[in-house]
C-alpha cells in the first residue's frame, strides 16, 4: 500500500464519525425521532438544538437516525453492486469465449439505458421500501463493477502462474480463490467505496422528489418535507431544516469520494503522479 | 463499427426500452394499471371520462400481444395515453414541457463545456502549479456535491436573500409580453439560475475529464516533435491538446448527456421550472401512470440521441475511427 | 564553426532532487556542410543531446554550452528558442510510430512550420509540402492521408521531409534506422546520403546502428554513460578502434561481412543514477589501472583521434619485431622464422594459420620465451621479453603461457590432474598450499572440469583427450596471464568437444580480456572466432588483416589456397 494523501484520511475520519453517529444513535439521539417531542416548527433552543419540523419532531433525532439509513444504503447497495459485477464480470473475465460475449452484450444494453429515468420507472412500479431502493440502485450500478471486473480478471488470468496452476490439476473454484480473487481485492474496495458513494447520492436523490420509502426517515426525506412547507427559503427555517440534512449527505458522499481517489491511486499509479 | 450499425444499435435498445416500459407495470404484483379501474383499491380514478379512456389505452381486458401491438401502434401515432391527474392527452404535455428541458439542458451542456474545455486545458499546461492542484481539488468537491444541494444554496443567495432572481418557474405566471425580446428576457431571467446550478453540477466532473486526457496527451510523442519544431504556444495548447483531449471528451458525452438529464430531473423540481423533470415528478408523486410512462419514453429518446450525436461527432473528430485503410 | 558544444550536462530530477547525470561533459563541433555521428548503447544519453539542441529540455536541467554561429543556446527562454528552432536546427524524431498528430493529415502537418516560422499561406505551404514529399519519394496522396494510413517508412519520410521543410543548418537524426526493415533501410540511407550531399546542411546522426553511421557520417563521437570516450574519422574508428569501449561494441556488431560470433562486453551498462566513480568504463575494462577507478580520463587527442583513457586506448599486450630463428637440420639451414613481425591487443584473438611447417610453432615457441631468436625482439606490455633475465623474465613469463599442440607430452605422465594444474604456482611460489588448492579448484571449474578427489588424483592416461587438454588449459589459466598462446589446441578433439572448448575459450576471453593467439592450420574454424587473422607461409606473414576481410577479400595467392581447402559442409 503505498502511502495515502491527507485527503483520504479526511475521508476515512468523516466516514468514521458517521459510523460512530449512526451505531450511537440510541445514545446520542435526545428524543425518539418519531415522537412528537415538540411544538411544529420550532426554533432551536437548548430542549431541540435544531427545531422541529412541521409536525413536531425533534430535527436533531431524525438527523443522527439518518445516519443509519444512509450508511445502511451505502452499505448494502454497495456490497450489491460490488457482488453483482464480481459475479458477471468474474465469470465473463474468466470463461471468455461466448459466455463472455453474452454477458458483455448485456452489459453494454444496461449502460446504454439512461439511469435516472430507468430509476424511477422502477421506484414507481416496485413501490418505495427502502430494500426496494436498495435493490435498485445495486441493479443499475453493476455494469459498470462488471466491466471493470472483467477486464482485472481477464488480465491475470493470462499470467503465467495461474496458467501453472491449472497445469498442476487445480480446479476452477481454487484457481479463481487462491489467484484471482487476492489480484482483484484492490478493485474490489475501490469498487465498493465509489458505489457506495452513487449510492447515498441516489437513495437521496429518490427521497428528495418523493419516490423514497416515506416510511423510513433518510436525510432525503428531511429534506422533501422541509421543502414542502411553502416559502421555505423566505424565513431563516432552511437554515436549521433544509441545511442539516443536505450538509450531512454531501460530507458522507465527499468522505466516500476521497477515499475512492486514494484507493485508486493505489490502483493506478500513473493518474497519481500526475495529479501530485 | 459504421454509422448504419450504430443507429441500428440504437434503435434495438429503445426497442428494449419501449419494451420494459409496457412491461413492467404489468408484471408486477399488485397489478398497478388493474387497480386504476378497481373500485376496491386507492388508486380507483374516480373521473368516469379519464377512467373510460384509461381502459381503452391500455386494453387490460385483452391479451397480452395484443396489448404490445396497439401499445405500439399509440407509439408510432403519438397516442401515450391520457394524464389521470390532469386530463389531457400524454403528449401534449410532453410537447408543453419538453422545450424547457431542452433549453435548460442545453445551455447548461453549452456553458460547462466550454468553461471545462478552456479551463481543463490551461489547468493541465500548468499541472503541478497551485493554480491547477486548486482547481482540481475543486472539481472534485463539485463533483461530489449532490446537485441539489448546490442548487439549494444559490436558490437561497440569489433568489431569497438578494432577490436578483426569481425564484421559480420558467417565466412569469400570466404575463404578457409586449415583444419577443422581452419575453426572450424573462425566460431567460428564469432560466440563470436553473441552468448555472446545472452547469455547476456538470462542471466538476467535465473539467477533471478534459484536464486529465490532456495532461496524457501532452504525454505524447507528437506533442514534443510540435514544440521542436517551434510552433507557438496557441497553436501547442489549442490545435494539438485540445483537439486531441476532445476525443475522450466527445466519447464521454453520452455519460455528460445522463447526468445532465439526472441533475434536469432535480434541479427542475427545485426551482419549480415547467421542464420534463417538473412534470415527472408531479407525476410520480401523483401517481400517474401513464404520465410517467410517456415521460421516461421522451426522455430516454432523448439521451439516446444525444449519444448517437455523440458518436457521430466522434467519427468525425478522429480519423482513425473512420473505415478505410492504408493509402500506402 | 557552425555548432560548437561545450561541457554540456543534462542532469534530470529523481525522486524530487536533481540526480539522474544523462549526459555529463559532452563537447563536439559541426562545421557546415559536415557529418558527425553519435554512437552509442540505448540509454547512454544519445536522444537526450539530441533533445539539448532544440531546446526540449526544462532549462533548469541544461548545463554547458552550445553555441551556434557564436550565439549561446544555453539559458535561452522558451520565445528566442521557438525562432531557432526547426529553422536553424531541426529533428527527425525516434518513434516515428508516435510522432505525427493522429488527428491532421500528414502534408498539414509537413506544412505547419511553413505557415508558422515562415508565414507562407496554406497555399504556398501545402505547394511547398508537395515539393518536399517528391524530394523524400512520397506523392500526394500520402500527404493526404492520416498518419495511421501509412506504414512506418513512409512516416519516416514524411518526418524527413517535415525536418527540412525550412531548410535548416543543422539536422539532427535520431536513430533513423531503427525498427525498419532491411530494404527500407537502405533506401532511406540512399536518401539520406543523396540529401545532405546537396544540402550543404550539417548532419549528427544520433544511433546505435553502426552501419547507417558509417554510411552517412564523416567524423563520429562515441558515446558511453552519458560521456565520449573516442572521436575521430568514421572509417578508421570503425576499423581500428582504439578505446576499448569502442572496440568491445563494434564486435558485437552484427555485420554481414563477417562470419565471426557476436561477442558481448562483459558487466553491464551502468546505471546512470548511480555511475561508477573515475572512468566510467573501468568495471568493464579488461585493462583498467587503479587510476582509472579513482580518476576521470579527459578528452585527449592522440594520434589524430580523440580518446579518453588513461592508458591512452587499447594497450598493445605483444609487439614482436622483425623475429628470425633459422636450425640447422642435418646440415642445412632451415629458416624456420623470416622477418615477422605482429602486434597484438588486449583482449584481441588473433590466429595465426598456415600449412604445416610455415614456421607457426616456432613462431610461438620464440614468442612465449621458450625459443631465443636469432634476431630481432618480443615486446611483452612494454618491456622487452629477449632481453630479460632472473626474476623480471620469470614474472613476465608468467603474463603469457603457451598451451601446446600434445597435451600428452605437455604433461608429466606421473603428475596427477591436481599436481599438473598447480605446477605453475608451485614453481612461482605464490601462495600458500590451501591457496593454491582454491585456485586450482577454480581453474578447473572454468574449464568445466570436476573438481571431486577421484577427478583430481587422475593421472594423465586416465583422462581423454579432450579432458586432458583441458587440465592444460586450466594449467595456463591458474597464473591469470594476459596472453595465451595456443598451438592448435583443437586437433586432439572431436568436433563437439571442439565446440565446448572454442566456447570457453571465447567465455574466459570476454570475461578477463584475455588476449589470445591462436595456431591453427584450419581456416573454417578460425574464422569463428578471430579478430585478426595472420597467414605465414614459408616462415614469413604473408598476408594479415581482420578476420571479416581475409576470409571474403583474401589478397595472397596463399591465403586463397588456404581458403578453397578449408572443409565445406556441402
Amino acid at each position: 500500500m503505498r502511502r495515502l494523501g491527507g485527503e483520504v484520511w479526511f475521508g476515512l475520519i468523516l466516514l468514521a464519525l458517521c459510523s460512530a453517529v449512526a451505531v450511537l444513535a440510541p445514545v446520542l439521539a435526545p428524543y425518539d425521532p418519531r415522537a412528537f417531542s415538540g411544538q411544529p416548527l420550532e426554533r432551536p433552543s437548548r430542549a431541540h438544538p435544531l427545531g422541529t419540523n412541521d409536525v413536531g419532531q425533534d430535527i436533531l433525532s431524525e438527523l443522527i437516525y439518518g445516519a443509519r439509513v444512509s450508511l445502511t444504503v451505502a452499505l448494502a447497495a454497495g456490497a450489491g453492486t460490488v457482488l453483482l459485477g464480481l459475479l458477471v464480470g468474474g465469470m465473463a473475465g474468466y470463461a471468455g469465449g461466448w459466455l463472455d460475449q453474452a454477458l458483455m452484450r448485456l452489459v453494454d444494453g444496461m449502460l446504454s439505458l439512461p439511469r435516472l429515468p430507468l430509476l424511477i420507472l422502477f421506484a414507481t412500479f416496485l413501490g418505495s421500501g427502502l430494500p426496494q431502493t436498495i435493490a435498485v440502485i445495486s441493479f443499475l450500478f453493476w455494469p459498470t463493477t462488471a466491466r471493470v471486473v472483467r477486464a482485472q480478471v481477464q488480465s491475470v488470468r493470462q499470467r503465467g502462474y495461474v496458467r501453472m496452476a491449472r497445469q498442476f490439476g487445480a480446479s476452477h473454484p481454487y484457481v479463481f480463490l487462491r489467484h484471482i480473487l487476492p489480484a482483484i481485492g484492490p478493485l474490489i474496495a475501490y469498487g465498493l467505496v465509489t458505489s457506495a458513494g452513487h449510492a447515498v447520492a441516489m437513495e437521496a436523490g429518490l427521497a428528495f422528489l418523493g419516490l423514497g420509502d416515506p416510511l423510513v426517515k433518510s436525510w432525503g426525506l428531511m429534506m422533501r418535507f422541509a421543502l414542502n412547507l411553502p416559502g421555505i427559503f423566505l424565513t431563516d427555517r432552511w437554515l436549521w431544516w433544509l441545511l442539516p440534512p443536505a450538509l450531512c449527505v454531501t460530507l458522507l458522499i465527499l468522505a466516500l469520494a476521497l477515499i475512492g481517489i486514494g484507493l485508486e491511486q493505489n490502483l493506478n499509479p500513473r493518474l497519481a503522479r500526475r495529479w501530485r | 463499427m459504421g454509422v448504419g450499425r450504430r443507429a441500428f444499435v440504437y434503435l434495438l435498445t429503445f426497442w428494449v426500452i419501449l419494451t420494459l416500459n409496457f412491461l413492467l407495470p404489468r408484471l408486477l404484483p399488485g397489478d398497478p394499471l388493474a387497480a386504476l379501474l378497481d373500485p376496491s383499491s386507492s388508486d380507483y380514478v374516480y373521473d368516469p371520462e379519464v377512467r373510460a379512456a384509461l381502459a381503452a389505452y391500455y386494453g387490460l381486458d385483452r391479451p397480452l400481444p395484443e396489448q404490445y401491438g396497439r401499445y405500439l401502434l399509440g407509439i408510432l401515432t403519438g397516442d401515450l395515453g391520457r394524464s389521470i391527474r390532469l386530463n389531457r392527452p400524454v403528449a401534449e404535455l410532453v410537447v408543453g414541457h419538453l422545450p424547457w428541458t431542452l433549453l435548460l439542458v442545453g445551455t447548461a451542456l453549452l456553458f460547462s463545456s466550454a468553461l471545462a474545455l478552456l479551463t481543463g486545458t490551461e489547468s493541465a499546461w500548468r499541472r503541478g502549479s497551485w493554480a491547477d492542484r486548486g482547481l482540481v481539488s475543486a472539481s472534485i468537491l463539485l463533483a461530489n456535491v449532490p446537485v441539489y444541494f448546490a442548487g439549494m444554496m444559490l436558490l437561497l443567495l440569489f433568489g431569497a436573500r438578494l432577490r436578483w432572481l426569481p425564484l421559480a418557474g420558467g417565466r412569469t405566471p400570466f404575463a404578457r409580453y409586449p415583444s419577443a425580446l422581452a419575453a426572450a428576457l424573462d425566460i431567460g431571467r428564469h432560466l440563470i439560475l436553473p441552468a448555472l446550478t446545472l452547469t455547476l453540477a456538470m462542471l466538476g466532473a467535465k473539467f477533471l475529464l478534459v484536464r486529465n486526457a490532456t495532461v496524457n496527451v501532452l504525454g505524447e510523442d507528437f506533442m514534443l516533435v510540435a514544440r521542436a519544431k517551434g510552433l507557438p504556444e496557441g497553436r501547442l495548447k489549442w490545435g494539438h491538446a485540445l483537439r486531441n483531449a476532445l476525443l475522450p471528451f466527445v466519447a464521454h458525452l453520452a455519460a455528460h448527456a445522463g447526468m445532465a438529464v439526472t441533475g434536469a430531473v432535480f434541479i427542475e423540481t427545485l426551482f419549480s421550472y415547467p421542464g420534463m423533470g417538473r412534470l415527472i415528478f408531479e407525476s410520480v408523486t401523483a401517481r400517474d401512470y401513464p404520465v410517467i410512462q410517456g415521460a421516461f419514453l421522451v426522455v430516454s429518446a432523448v439521451v439516446l440521441t444525444a449519444n448517437f450525436l455523440a458518436d457521430l461527432i466522434n467519427l468525425r473528430l478522429d480519423p482513425r475511427l473512420r473505415e478505410g485503410g492504408a493509402v500506402g | 564553426m557552425m555548432l560548437i558544444v561545450q561541457d554540456l550536462r543534462v542532469t534530470f530530477p529523481l525522486d524530487g532532487r536533481m540526480g539522474l547525470r544523462a549526459v555529463d561533459g559532452v563537447s563536439f563541433e559541426l562545421a557546415p556542410g559536415t557529418s558527425l555521428g553519435i554512437v552509442g548503447e540505448t540509454g547512454a544519453g544519445k536522444t537526450t543531446i539530441a533533445r539539448a539542441l532544440l531546446g526540449l529540455h526544462p532549462p533548469e536541467c541544461v548545463q554547458g554550452s552550445i553555441r551556434l554561429d557564436g550565439r549561446e543556446l544555453v539559458g535561452l527562454s522558451e520565445e528566442e528558442w521557438r525562432a531557432i528552432r526547426w529553422r536553424r536546427i531541426a529533428l527527425v524524431p525516434q518513434s516515428v510510430g508516435t510522432a505525427l498528430d493522429p488527428v491532421y493529415r500528414v502534408g498539414d502537418q509537413i506544412a505547419e512550420p511553413l505557415r508558422y516560422h515562415l508565414g507562407f499561406s496554406p497555399a504556398e505551404a501545402w505547394e511547398r509540402s508537395l515539393e518536399l514529399a517528391r524530394r523524400v519519394g512520397l506523392e500526394p496522396r500520402h500527404l493526404r492521408a492520416y498518419p495511421h494510413q501509412l506504414s512506418g517508412g513512409e512516416k519516416q519520410r514524411a518526418l524527413l521531409a517535415m525536418a527540412l521543410s525550412c531548410a535548416p543548418d543543422i539536422l539532427v537524426l535520431d536513430e533513423p534506422t531503427s525498427g525498419q526493415d532491411m530494404l527500407s533501410r537502405a533506401r532511406l540511407l540512399d536518401l539520406l546520403d543523396a540529401l545532405c550531399r546537396e544540402g550543404g546542411m550539417g548532419l549528427l546522426v544520433i544511433s546505435h546502428d553502426l552501419a547507417a553511421v558509417a554510411r552517412l557520417t564523416e567524423r563520429v563521437a562515441v558515446l558511453y554513460a552519458g560521456q565520449l570516450v573516442e572521436v575521430g574519422p568514421t572509417a578508421e574508428v570503425f576499423q581500428d578502434p582504439r578505446h576499448p569501449y569502442t572496440w568491445g561494441l563494434l564486435r558485437a556488431y552484427p555485420d554481414m561481412s563477417t562470419a565471426r560470433d557476436l561477442r558481448g562486453i562483459r558487466g553491464a551498462p551502468p546505471d546512470p543514477a548511480n555511475p561508477p566513480p573515475g572512468c566510467r568504463f573501468h568495471p568493464r575494462c579488461t585493462q583498467a589501472i587503479d587510476r582509472c577507478r579513482r580518476e576521470k580520463p579527459p578528452l585527449r587527442e592522440i594520434g589524430g583521434r580523440w580518446i579518453a583513457c588513461h592508458l591512452g586506448g587499447l594497450q598493445t599486450l605483444l609487439r614482436a619485431e622483425g623475429l628470425r630463428k633459422t636450425f640447422s637440420v642435418d646440415g642445412e639451414r632451415v629458416e624456420a622464422v623470416r622477418e615477422a613481425t605482429l602486434e597484438i591487443r588486449e583482449g584481441e584473438v588473433v590466429a595465426l594459420v598456415g600449412k604445416t611447417g610455415s614456421g607457426k610453432t616456432t613462431l610461438a615457441q620464440i614468442l612465449v620465451g621458450l625459443l631465443p631468436p636469432d634476431d630481432g625482439r618480443v615486446v611483452l606490455e612494454g618491456r622487452e621479453l629477449t632481453a630479460a633475465k632472473g626474476k623480471e623474465r620469470r614474472a613476465m613469463m608468467s603474463r603469457i603461457q603457451l598451451i601446446p599442440q600434445d597435451p600428452f607430452d605437455a604433461v608429466s605422465p606421473r603428475l596427477t590432474a591436481a599436481e599438473i594444474v598447480r605446477e605453475p604456482l608451485d614453481i612461482q611460489g605464490i601462495g600458500t598450499p590451501e591457496e593454491r588448492e582454491v585456485k586450482v579448484r577454480q581453474a578447473l571449474q572454468t574449464v568445466g572440469l570436476p573438481t571431486s578427489p577421484d577427478f583430481l588424483a587422475r593421472r594423465a592416461h586416465e583422462l581423454s583427450g579432450g579432458q586432458l587438454q583441458r587440465v592444460v588449459l586450466a594449467r595456463a589459466l591458474v597464473l591469470e596471464p594476459k596472453l595465451i598462446v595456443a598451438d592448435e589446441p583443437f586437433s586432439m578433439l572431436d568436433p563437439s568437444e571442439q565446440a565446448r572448448v572454442i566456447n570457453l575459450l571465447k567465455e574466459i576471453q570476454t570475461e578477463r580480456g584475455l588476449a589470445l593467439l591462436l595456431i591453427s592450420h584450419d581456416l573454417a574454424l578460425v574464422r569463428k572466432i578471430a579478430d585478426r587473422i595472420l597467414v605465414m607461409h614459408r616462415g614469413q606473414i604473408v598476408e594479415e588483416g581482420p578476420g571479416s576481410r581475409i576470409v571474403t577479400r583474401p589478397e595472397h595467392e596463399h591465403t586463397r589456397m588456404l581458403l578453397e581447402a578449408a572443409p565445406r559442409l556441402g
